[in-house]
């Protein structure tokens, strides 16, 4: 008789973690699955920016995962302090982009831990593939994970345990090593065989990249905040707001102690108009544009130009002279300029 | 639709807090009793029936009002 066990899993709601799901739960163990909340997730982002561009609404996946599997699950709200230090301060790096993977990690694995504990369950469990991800899920760094998380030997990967030394879960008699996988590398052959074996018929399709700290474009933006920090003398830090307005906007860096945000939709400048305090809030006068904010000291020469590039993405781009309102506080200025027609000026400023 | 014992607000709350408020509010619900949620996330139409699901408590509907969307989950008996 095997000892009947529970499971905290680390859930995303791809095909390998529901896989993982699956394969824990048809031994009988029960499960309860986490999912972090980062602030970071690209999903979230755009079900708060009103759905995709044609109009659907993201489902999340992680909710559907453990619905069709009849698995009870937390969210876990991680998104505060703490985790944005470890961002600036990865003690394993970045991967290819603003993606501290193998510290996000252990940090989400630290917090599984402790919720493993308070559960009184027996290990953790995640969909970790052996040598999917070129850094963050070699056979190293998958135990460096186990390692600084304290979850010695309570971490297990189904879909890979075969290919990893037996973990104490196993070696208690808890879970049945036979009934779990030997999976490797970037080929999803065996998961899609594994998915009609399971009967798991629904998963996110493309799967993965709902980190905005994996993407290119995000990560120049992000690193531009650190950067322009530094160079104004300031510590290298990311605060909870700046991580909203990194997904929003097109951004331009004016000085290291200026930037220009653009609203490019609707949406988008409702978001904005939340950041107002502390900023500067920018908007044609006479006719329809974007609102932006204008963050840190600018000098009169950076004025003029943010007024110059709002002018630009307005209804007024064409007119020679466009009336730009500048709104600081208790102060309120109008500026007439002209719209900025040097592509090649606005592109080099671009973040 | 059964009248709720309470109602909760989460307009303005945005993916994934109206369920992470909606776990904590059906926690302290007695058994069989209805939880009224109401949201401005559009996902939570989505996002509702499959938390009832996964939590086996019984999502009795979802309906949209206007600008928001108002639930009704009845928490089950384990
Ligand atoms: S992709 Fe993003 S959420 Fe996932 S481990 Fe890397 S940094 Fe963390």
């Amino acid at each position: 008789m095997r000892k009947q066990g529970k499971a905290i899993a680390m859930i995303s709601g791809g095909l390998d973690s529901t896989l993982a799901l699956a394969l824990v739960r048809r031994q009988g163990i029960e499960v309860k699955a986490v999912n972090f909340y980062t602030g970071f997730c690209i999903t979230e982002t755009q079900r708060r920016k009103g759905g995709r561009a044609d109009g659907s609404v993201p489902r999340n996946e992680a909710l559907r995962a453990a619905a069709d599997l009849e698995v009870d699950i937390e969210y876990v709200d991680i998104s505060g302090a703490e985790y944005l230090d470890m961002l600036v301060h990865p003690k394993y790096g970045y991967g290819a982009n603003a993606n501290p993977c193998v510290d996000c990690r252990v940090f989400m694995m630290r917090k599984a831990k402790e919720i493993m504990e308070a559960e009184g369950a027996d290990f953790v469990f995640t969909g970790e593939v052996l040598g999917q991800r070129p850094k963050s899920q070699r056979r190293d760094t998958l135990r460096i994970i186990e390692r600084d998380s304290g979850l010695d030997g309570r971490l297990l990967r189904p879909l890979s345990a075969k290919l990893l030394p037996p973990t104490l879960p196993e070696l208690e008699g808890i879970v049945d090593r036979e009934l779990l996988e030997a999976v490797s590398g970037r080929s999803r052959h065996r998961q899609m065989e594994l998915a009609k074996e399971l009967g798991v018929v629904d998963w996110p399709q493309p799967a993965g990249g709902c980190c905005y700290l994996t993407d290119e474009s995000f990560a120049k933006k992000f690193f531009d905040v650190l950067d322009s920090r530094e160079a104004a003398g300031e510590e290298r830090r990311i605060v909870p707001e700046d991580v909203v307005l990194l997904s929003t906007g097109r951004h331009f860096r004016l000085s290291p102690r200026a930037k220009l945000v653009v609203g490019r939709s609707e949406v988008e400048n409702a978001l904005l108009e939340h950041h107002v305090p502390g900023r500067a809030r920018l908007e044609a006068k006479d006719v329809l544009g974007p609102i932006a904010l204008v963050e840190g000291e600018p000098t009169w020469e950076e004025r003029m130009l943010a007024a110059r590039i709002v002018a630009r993405y307005g209804k007024g781009k064409d007119a020679s002279r466009v009336a730009v309102e500048w709104r600081e506080g208790e102060l309120v200025e109008t500026y007439e300029v002209e719209p900025e027609r040097d592509e090649a000026r606005v592109e080099a400023l671009r973040i | 639709m059964p009248a709720p014992v309470r109602t909760l607000d989460t307009s303005g709350r945005l993916c994934p807090f109206p369920i992470v408020e909606t776990a904590k509010a059906v926690r302290v619900l007695d058994e069989g009793a209805v939880l009224l949620v109401i949201s401005t996330d559009a996902g939570i139409a989505t996002d509702m029936p499959m938390w009832c699901k996964a939590t086996r408590n019984e999502h009795l509907g979802t309906f949209r009002d206007g600008a928001s969307w108002k639930s009704f989950v009845r928490k089950r008996a384990r």
